[in-house]
């Protein structure tokens, strides 16, 4: 890690995790100075029993809560022009978003629209300067999440909104909600939050503060995420790998071009499958490259990767290789524990021709399109379905 | 990785790094809707020409609205509002803090009068009295220790009603951290020495303390690495500029670790060792460190132990059996004291015993630590300590820590 040419790190969230963690949420939203919050999310995407949870939390605290519930995978920003129209009128003061993935997406863009008071959010465009602070927002995530809700990041209709005002000013996880009914949704959250923060670490722009995040997500992954696939009554592996998701959203949110990001994001926009799914596929490619680069980058990883007696006694310049043979079996295991749940390749995905061809589309229009391209036919796709 | 079974973290400070990271304060207040910062400093800081140097800094990049040097050593109520007066009267729109603790609390009294047009600031004091965002805080550090540049505390003295206000808000963290090394680089080995241990204490304390969690305790490892790569070299050489920016750094994660996981005896000791005999904060926490990891050991031995491997190195780490591990941290710090007690010529005190003033008169004397003992049991630090205190255990610790020597382990009486 070079610290002479300097750096700038913003985690904005605060973070409250584990038991009755929801029973906070009157106090902190006072602390917020929000006594009315909305909550969105989709009753079908993050389940009724979660929303009835949060709402029980709230007990005898007086606070009125409005309830937007009908988010569904194909939510546009007509979609977020109806629940501002609904806060609005509902005179909320904040916002609550139960979920995953979609859901926040339009929550945070929910949250734009309404303090650009006299804008249409239809009208939103990706040149929208996008104020600092917006109204105070909370993220309740569920098990199914990809990691990109604590972020920066709000994606709806192709387009994307970066801010770190839209990042949350506080995530709160709780084992009542974090907990998994199948082995692949944690999965992909777990992928995606291990690939795109080991990247955020071999790059040469990472810093200590962002770090710190990346190593206690990491730490998080490696130690539960088998575990939490195999049992997944395991509330306590599911919470962990929560945590780790939301901390990857502050990591990824202090690095730029992050390769396992945006390959993420592309597949995801296009075919609509979960970037952890892509992540997965894509990692050991893309931080190979990092090794022929320079091994110093990946050999930094072996420490969140592996116990302190392994790295200890692995000499330094066997790092690198130790860090990436210590993935690859951790990402066997993995892929074992899930017994073919998940696809390893493109070509397992079964992605038609078509769609692989809008998927490069859009890569192409990247900066680093050719190489981004490179990963995708190293990671499988020379033999996509026809 | 322990993941407790309730725990909060949060530091939402913009940290912003570099041997020229004061020349981005215009742009960052500038994204913050500012263009005329008042700031606000202490005499001793302003003689050291760091003032100068922010100034240069700002000067082409945004108009100054004033420069207030006069905040004293011990915050004082009299000199917010006058500032506050300073504020208003010069249109000033944000707040640039340089200096140490005593500057940043004032700094945030500041704002609460000027933010909530307050003529009463003690209606704003407590916990979570304040509920919405104050005008913008620009915290540059002078010293790599008191992380006070993260912490969401600021107390204020009604010297007059002798009145000790204290205030606990997220809104009361600066917006924005600078460290830059230029503001540290002209500081003496001495004080070097001493601030680096206390950055080192929070990073310690934080990590085995009772609130730690994960993300505190990440920036405790991290902290703990850089003090002990940095912290002898730029004791050293002073002039070290990468030294200087990574001890601003690792004291900057020391303190989000400590105000987010608290601490315990140490502090707790060092606290009333510092109002019973007016010792130096940084000094009482280097020489008590030791041996409050001690008394805690039986009750936290393997968290302690992982902090060999961030301290040492591997060598050391492999070399060392693992049930002496934490001993093993215990003892490298006394090492540290030691190393730094040669490298200022004997300044820095290995123990209190060795902590004198400036004419040379030893500063703790031994009949004074039941004093201390007693005082300590006042002191609200101890709540988040691993094993419980009473005065008996004060008072041994302390002796420890007098002496120098190595605490008598089996004498601690095991909660």
């Amino acid at each position: 890690m070079n610290l002479t040419n300097g750096f700038a790190f913003t985690c904005p969230f605060k973070t409250n995790s584990g038991n009755k963690a929801l029973e906070h949420l009157p106090v902190e939203l006072a602390s917020l100075n929000a006594f009315k919050p909305l909550i969105i999310t989709g009753r079908d995407l993050a389940g009724r029993n979660s929303i009835r949870t949060l709402t029980h939390a709230f007990g005898d605290s007086g606070m009125t809560l409005g309830l937007f519930d009908d988010i569904r995978n194909t939510a546009d920003l007509n979609v977020v022009e109806q629940i501002r129209d609904f806060f609005f009128k509902g005179q909320y003061d904040s916002i609550i978003a139960l979920g995953g993935g979609v859901i926040v997406d339009v929550a945070k863009t929910v949250n734009l629209a309404a303090a650009l008071k006299t804008t249409d959010a239809r009208q939103l465009s990706e040149k929208t300067a996008i104020p600092d602070p917006l109204g105070p927002f909370v993220f309740v995530p569920t098990a199914s999440v990809t990691g990109m809700e604590t972020s920066k990041y709000a994606v709806l209709n192709k387009k994307t909104f970066v801010s770190m005002s839209l990042m949350p000013d506080l995530v709160v996880l709780d084992p009542r909600l974090t907990k998994v009914k199948d082995g692949k949704t944690i999965a992909e959250a777990g992928l995606a939050a291990l690939g795109r923060t080991l990247e955020a670490c071999a790059a040469p722009d990472a810093n200590p503060f962002m770090d710190a995040y990346a190593l206690a997500a990491l730490r998080f992954i490696r130690e539960n995420l088998v575990g939490a696939i195999n049992h997944c009554g395991n509330k306590k592996a599911a919470l962990a790998i929560a945590n780790a998701a939301a901390m990857s959203g502050c990591v990824i949110s202090n690095t730029d071009r992050n390769v396992l990001y945006r390959l993420g994001q592309i597949f995801q926009n296009v075919v609509h499958v979960h970037p952890g799914v892509v992540i997965g596929m894509c990692l050991n490619t893309v931080l190979s490259d990092y090794m022929k680069q320079d091994s110093r980058l990946v050999s930094v990883l072996l420490r969140p990767l592996t116990t302190e007696d392994e790295y200890a006694s692995t000499p330094e310049d066997k790092r690198a290789d130790r860090a990436l043979d210590t993935l690859n079996k951790f990402m066997n295991e993995l892929y074992g524990a899930l017994k073919g749940k998940m696809p390893r390749t493109i070509q397992e995905a079964g992605i038609p021709r078509y769609l692989m061809d809008d998927i490069f589309d859009v890569i192409n229009q990247e900066p680093d399109g050719a190489y981004l391209r490179t990963v995708i036919d190293r990671a499988g796709s020379s033999s996509v379905k026809s | 990785m322990i993941l407790p079974d309730y725990y909060e973290f949060c530091c939402r400070v913009k940290i912003v790094a570099g041997h020229d990271a004061l020349e981005k304060i215009p742009a960052l207040l500038a994204d913050m809707g500012s263009k005329k910062p008042l700031i606000i400093t202490d005499k001793g800081v302003a003689a050291a020409g760091l003032v100068d140097i922010v100034v240069n800094a700002l000067k082409d990049g945004i108009a100054i609205g004033g420069i207030a040097d006069n905040v004293p050593p011990d915050s004082d109520l009299r000199v917010v509002n006058q500032l506050a007066g300073l504020y208003r009267d010069n249109g000033c729109d944000a707040i640039i803090a340089v200096g140490g603790g005593s500057v940043m609390d004032t700094a945030k009294g500041v704002n609460i009068v000027v933010s909530e047009n307050a003529t009463d600031l003690m209606a704003f004091s407590g916990a979570g009295a304040l509920k919405r965002r104050l005008k913008p805080l620009v915290a540059v550090p002078t010293t790599a220790g008191t992380g006070s540049e993260v912490t969401l505390v600021a107390v204020i003295k009604d010297h007059e009603k002798h009145l000790k206000m204290a205030f606990t808000s997220y809104f009361l963290l600066p917006n924005v951290s600078i460290l830059d090394s230029r503001m540290t680089m002209t500081m003496p080995p001495f004080i070097t020495a001493m601030t680096g241990m206390d950055a080192l204490s929070h990073a310690v304390e934080g990590y085995y303390c009772l609130q730690k969690n994960p993300l505190s305790d990440a920036h405790s490892l991290a902290a703990v690495n850089m003090i002990f790569k940095y912290l002898p070299a730029v004791t050293k050489n002073p002039s070290d500029k990468d030294g200087r920016l990574a001890m601003a750094i690792a004291a900057c994660l020391a303190g989000i670790s400590f105000s987010n996981s608290m601490v315990g005896l140490v502090h707790n000791l060092g606290h009333a060792t510092g109002a019973v005999c007016g010792a130096p904060h940084g000094i009482c926490m280097a020489t008590i460190l030791p041996y409050g990891l001690e008394y805690n050991m039986h009750k936290r031995e393997e968290i302690i132990a992982e902090l060999l491997l961030p301290m040492a190195g591997e060598a050391v780490y492999l070399k060392t059996p693992k049930q002496e591990r934490a001993q093993k941290v215990a003892s490298l710090i006394r090492e540290m004291n030691q190393e730094l007690n040669a490298l200022t010529g004997g300044r820095h005190p290995r123990c209190l015993q060795e902590i004198k003033d400036r004419d040379g008169k030893p500063l703790v004397p031994r009949e004074i630590l039941p004093e201390i003992a007693k005082a300590a049991l006042s002191d609200g630090a101890s709540i988040y300590n691993p094993e419980d205190t009473d005065y008996e255990d004060n008072l041994m610790v302390l002796e420890a820590a007098w002496e120098g020597k190595p605490l008598d382990r089996s004498k601690v009486k095991k909660g």
